[in-house]
């Protein structure tokens, strides 16, 4: 009953909102890549590295942004369905049980950066990094 | 900035990982190895964990009655992304739990993975289980809410024979399309055992191994976001001989088992719900039945578990978990195992984390004789409660 109470006071204290506002976002893929619009879904289980291939058979490159930023928790809401938290328990049962390692993580400036110099990359940035031809596709 | 690559790490790698999870100040989940150019970088994790078990009666697990730290694992892997087909990884570990493991580094898994087609993969080596949900994370403390997961699917004390086998799995994912998506694993090997002392027991193993391990894991992603259906099947047969008291000879014990668990989670968001429903027939075929009795017995097994976030750095979890090892024999305080846990986990940082739980019990089919000094679980006490604290450092 103590712990049961205990749960509920700090449920309580700790309210609802889990994650920080959030901001628009762009993804983005290597200037070669022959895509121009991507299905959510795609996205999502590339980034999950369910899909490790384009339809070509090029190896997809996912480049996630770092765990605080808030474009981070926009997408993972949106395309993943899931918190950021809750990705990262994903890729923990992933790396200890011998399977996948997660996408690197980097910010704005780098992920454009990694995805111009790796074919099949897949990444995203706030709206309005600079993309230096990094090309933008839509997703729905 | 980069979280994982390119980054250089000492050589003392052992001494690493809790220098690395506990004085860090950045959001790692890795360290990368960088050889020389040319050379594939080695991402590196690890963790450390360190339990407290305790209950109001009955040893569960370790001798909890008295309070036991004897709850202690540490982990520590190393892969390497070869070419973008192949990778290759291992990982070493080491635990205690009560009279389990003896804080000895042996090779939890390792791999050749070969993964041709999204469809089709290939590895080989010492390979983790997949049966059910979480069999092959099971060891991950991160990965999850609760401390225990519910032990009548995931029997802790099970590990040795149902968490990794060595042979060879074939796996795959894809695309269902409007259905949704389909992930598969089948595979088929042996599982090493070591034939360990059993205090208190009055047979005497002389040997012990396990011919073979075959089984499936099939999970269906409907087109609905965090939605798994899944079923798995696993059949092993375990042989052992043993030596009976003034016995001249040893006994061959023939044990086949066949497991099958059905499946569902949903995941979406900060919010887990997850239920499972399992069966477990277990044979036995002595060589000597006047001395150890042959027999089979089907054990049913069930849980539903739902766990959410608050906060980054909060979790609240809950479970109802219920065994009973024999269908056939329902009645009784030994014939049943009811668990119902609570658990709250806090996220200290990234790579920092405390959970307590408790759980009441009623029941003592899930305990064991031999920890209880070999008296039977039908003298044990019937009503009981176990108290759990436990922090892990990962990276």
């Amino acid at each position: 009953m103590r712990i049961a109470a205990l749960i509920l006071v700090s449920l309580a204290a700790a309210g609802a909102p889990t994650e920080p506002s959030r901001s628009s976002y762009v993804v983005i893929v290597h200037p070669e890549t022959p895509v121009s619009r991507l299905d959510r879904k795609f996205v999502a289980d590339a980034f999950l590295r369910r899909k490790t291939r384009w339809p070509d058979d090029r190896p997809i490159r996912p480049v996630d942004l770092g765990p605080d930023s808030p474009a981070r928790a926009r997408f993972s809401r949106e395309t993943l369905a899931l918190s950021v938290a809750s990705v990262r328990n994903y890729w923990q049962q992933r790396i200890f049980s011998g399977q996948e390692l997660p996408p690197p993580e980097l910010d704005d400036e780098a992920v454009v950066s990694y995805v111009l110099s790796h074919p099949g990359a897949l990444g995203y940035v706030v709206a309005g990094t600079r993309l230096k031809g990094a090309k933008v596709v839509d997703v729905n | 900035m980069s979280r994982e690559r390119g980054r250089s790490v000492p050589k003392r790698l052992l001494l690493l990982v809790p220098a690395v999870v506990l004085l860090a100040h950045r959001p790692a989940a890795a360290a990368t190895l960088s050889l020389r150019e040319g050379v594939p970088e080695i991402d590196v994790h690890g963790f450390v964990s360190q339990g407290f078990l305790l209950t109001t009666a009955n040893d569960y697990l370790a001798d909890s009655s008295r309070g036991s730290f004897e709850f202690s694992e540490v982990g520590l892997n190393f892969t390497v992304p070869a070419t973008d087909r192949l990778r290759m990884g291992v990982q070493l570990f080491s635990r205690r739990l009560g009279s389990d493991g003896d804080y000895r580094a042996a090779l939890d898994w390792y791999y050749l993975d070969y993964r041709w087609q999204d469809w089709l993969g290939v590895r080989a080596g010492r390979v983790k289980l997949p049966f059910g949900l979480y069999n092959d994370t099971s060891d991950t403390d991160s990965a999850r809410t609760a401390v225990l997961l519910p032990q009548s699917i995931y029997p802790t004390r099970n590990r040795d024979f149902l968490l990794a086998q060595t042979g060879v799995e074939i796996y795959g994912f894809t695309s269902l399309g409007s259905a949704g998506g389909l992930d598969y694993r089948l595979y088929g090997g042996t599982i090493f055992l070591d034939v360990k002392p059993q205090p208190g027991s009055p047979l005497t193993v002389l040997d012990l191994e396990v011919p073979f391990v075959a089984g499936a894991r099939v999970l269906w992603g409907p087109p609905i976001d965090g939605l798994r259906l899944g079923g798995s099947l696993q059949a092993l047969r375990l042989d052992t001989d043993l030596l009976a008291p003034g016995a001249s000879a040893p006994i061959t014990v023939k044990i086949p088992a066949t497991l099958w668990v059905a499946s569902v989670e949903y995941a979406v968001r900060d919010l887990l719900v997850a239920a499972e429903y399992s069966r477990w027939l277990v044979e036995a075929q002595s060589s000597n039945p006047a001395v150890i009795p042959g027999g089979s017995a089907v054990s049913e097994r069930a849980y539903a578990l739902v766990t959410y976030r608050t906060r980054p750095w909060l979790q609240a979890g809950a479970y109802y978990s219920l065994l009973f090892p024999d269908v056939e024999h329902r009645t009784g305080r030994e014939a049943v195992q009811h668990d119902v846990a609570l658990t709250l986990r806090f996220d200290v940082n990234a790579y920092w984390l405390i959970k307590v739980e408790g759980h009441y019990m009623h029941g003592t089919g899930g305990l064991s004789s031999t920890l209880n000094g070999n008296r039977p679980l039908s003298s044990l006490v019937p009503d009981w409660a176990l108290f759990v604290l436990k922090t892990t450092a990962h990276f």
